[in-house]
């Protein structure tokens, strides 16, 4: 585990970096649901919008404390900022450090290809978890003072969730990095699956063709709402199946291929 | 079993370009040998297969006694290897970088990195981002012979390094040997290793054109010889008279002769021929293997 631990040391600053932005999405949203939320309110809002727009950003859960903390954070910011941080750690896991040329001394070392890949992800993983549970204290903490009226366990779920689809943009972006060797590709790779994911979602409720959300990675975790519903077992294995696979797949694959030539 | 390099074939393609064709090598497990060759001869290819950083097109090779691929990582914890680009990085002190590459290793001997650092004259407390080339190459070093392993891979190990600190490298060396170390080392001259090797391989364009003891490669190496002359008749013919000078070039100016040649064989013919005259300035200093005088090798085996 020493891949791992100097993985976590080396990153210190940008996961502190991270971990303020987050809880500023939080602290600047949530605390303005009594003001801007409630149900006969967040409809006057929701009309100013066209139609298509308001199925994009999910607005209508405004009218809802729980609708509220999914549409503004887990569904969009939280969303959108771990992804982007899960992205950057997972293109850096191993495209960063073989283009950058320190890869080639590490693998020259008694360490094997699928400890590189499984080391960084188990690294990327814990920073996703500790971001989206940053995220997730806070919102408790305010649950009570801004009336998001938002239940343990369902905030477990969401939590959840929300964490694993993280992990599917940031492995995603791993595993174009284990692939490729470029870091390019796999930011390219990482960021296109969380738009991909969320593009699909909305197309999806927006054209009434819900075999298209099936598709997407963003469905699975918040299709079946778990912030109100709670956990979503089948939305969980699919993303879970999809980390797994990504995981495995990058371990076979840069086990196979020349290293620093790319 | 005393065999600690072996390349049958050894071949790397990258799409239409040959790296390496077809290397056939032996280092003994004990020996010092080192690879010479300009930039692009393959040096650091065939040093990436052997730690299978890299995978061989076609071919095999051995280290002591496993294909790179099947041996593994505990293959690797029996090498020490110094990478031809060393790139370092990271927000921590040189100290904690060799500590966290020991642990790779599987533990290094107390006081060992303290003791090697002190002889290349590192200071470990500070940070790698900040080292400078050469210190960074001692990191390097520090890194390749810390946990004393069975075989030494370095790529141009004396690269950025300053005469002094090739010295105190080339005791290493020696210091390994003692131990019955192997090492298998490149550059791209000879002068920089020959002190360290007991046998030299030269490389060119993925081939290996010439394989010797140190002595039969010295005494066909290339030399550049720039000299400022008295001006006196006969000089120009006195050089020429030598053979092997390739690139004379003389410019008289004031009643001096500026003079710069390559010269490859027998100095001492090449010392009694200047005598004759008188020198003003002389500087002999060994040129990087040019094509020219790999031809030369070549046509001398065929």
């Amino acid at each position: 585990m020493n891949l791992y631990r100097r993985e976590l040391r080396e990153g210190r600053r940008g996961l502190l970096g991270w971990a303020i932005g987050v809880a500023a999405a939080v602290l600047l949203y949530m605390p303005f649901y009594p003001s801007v939320g409630g149900p006969e309110l967040t409809q006057t809002y929701i009309d100013m919008f066209p139609p298509e727009l308001a199925a994009l950003f999910a607005l209508e859960g405004l009218a809802s404390g729980p609708g509220y903390a999914q549409s503004t954070y887990f569904g969009l910011l939280g969303f959108l900022l771990i992804s982007i941080a899960a992205i950057g750690w997972g293109s850096r896991a191993v495209a960063g450090a073989e283009d950058s040329g320190t890869l080639e001394l590490t693998l020259a070392h008694a360490v094997t290809r699928w400890q590189v890949v499984l080391e960084t992800a188990l690294a990327l993983l814990t920073r996703v978890a500790a971001l989206c549970v940053v995220g997730s204290v806070l919102v408790w903490a305010l649950n009570g003072p801004a009336q998001l009226g938002i239940e343990p366990t369902r905030l477990l779920a969401v939590t959840l969730a929300l964490f694993l689809l993280t992990s599917v943009t940031g492995l995603a972006a791993l595993f174009g990095g284990a692939v490729s060797g470029r870091p390019a590709v796999a930011t390219g790779l990482g960021a296109l699956v969380a738009v991909a994911a969320h593009v699909l979602d909305a197309v999806a409720r927006l054209a009434g063709a819900p075999w298209l959300a099936r598709l997407s990675p963003y469905h699975w975790a918040f299709g079946r709402d778990p912030i109100t519903a709670g956990f979503d077992l089948g939305g969980a294995t699919a993303l879970a199946a999809a980390m797994a696979a990504l995981v495995l797949l990058s371990g076979w694959l840069f086990s196979r291929r020349d290293v620093g030539t790319a | 079993m005393d065999t600690a390099v072996q390349a049958l074939g050894l071949t790397k393609r990258y799409g239409a370009t040959t790296a390496l064709a077809g290397l056939d090598l032996e280092v003994q497990r004990g020996e010092v040998f080192g690879l010479i060759g300009p930039n692009g001869a393959g040096k650091t290819t065939v040093m990436r297969l052997l730690l299978d950083i890299i995978r061989p097109t076609a071919g095999s090779a051995t280290v002591l006694g496993h294909d790179p691929r099947e041996g593994g990582s505990a293959l690797r914890r029996r090498i020490g290897y110094l990478p031809g680009e060393l790139r370092l990085e990271g927000r921590t002190t040189a100290g904690e970088l060799l500590r966290h590459f020991g642990r790779l290793s599987g533990g290094v001997a107390k006081g060992t990195i303290e003791g090697i650092a002190e002889r290349l004259g590192l200071d470990l407390a500070r940070h790698v981002g900040k080292l400078s080339k050469g210190n960074k190459q001692k990191v390097g070093l520090v890194q390749a012979f810390m946990h004393e392993p069975e075989l030494l891979i370095l790529d141009e190990p004396t690269s950025g390094l300053d005469p002094l600190v090739q010295q105190e490298f080339l005791s290493l060396v020696r210091d390994a040997k003692a131990r019955g170390q192997t090492v298998f080392l490149s550059s791209h001259v000879l002068s920089e290793i020959e002190q360290a090797a007991d046998r030299v391989g030269v490389l060119h364009r993925g081939e290996l054109i010439r394989l010797g003891g140190v002595e039969e490669l010295r005494a066909g190496r290339q030399r550049r010889l720039r000299a400022t002359v008295r001006s006196q008749p006969g000089l120009r013919a006195a050089l020429e008279s030598m053979g092997r000078v390739r690139g004379l070039s003389l410019v008289e100016r004031d009643g001096e002769v500026a003079l710069t040649l390559s010269f490859e064989g027998d100095l001492d013919m090449l010392v009694k021929t200047l005598a004759r005259f008188e020198v003003l300035d002389l500087l002999l200093e060994e040129q990087v293997l040019e094509d020219a005088v790999i031809d030369m090798y070549r046509n001398e085996a065929s």
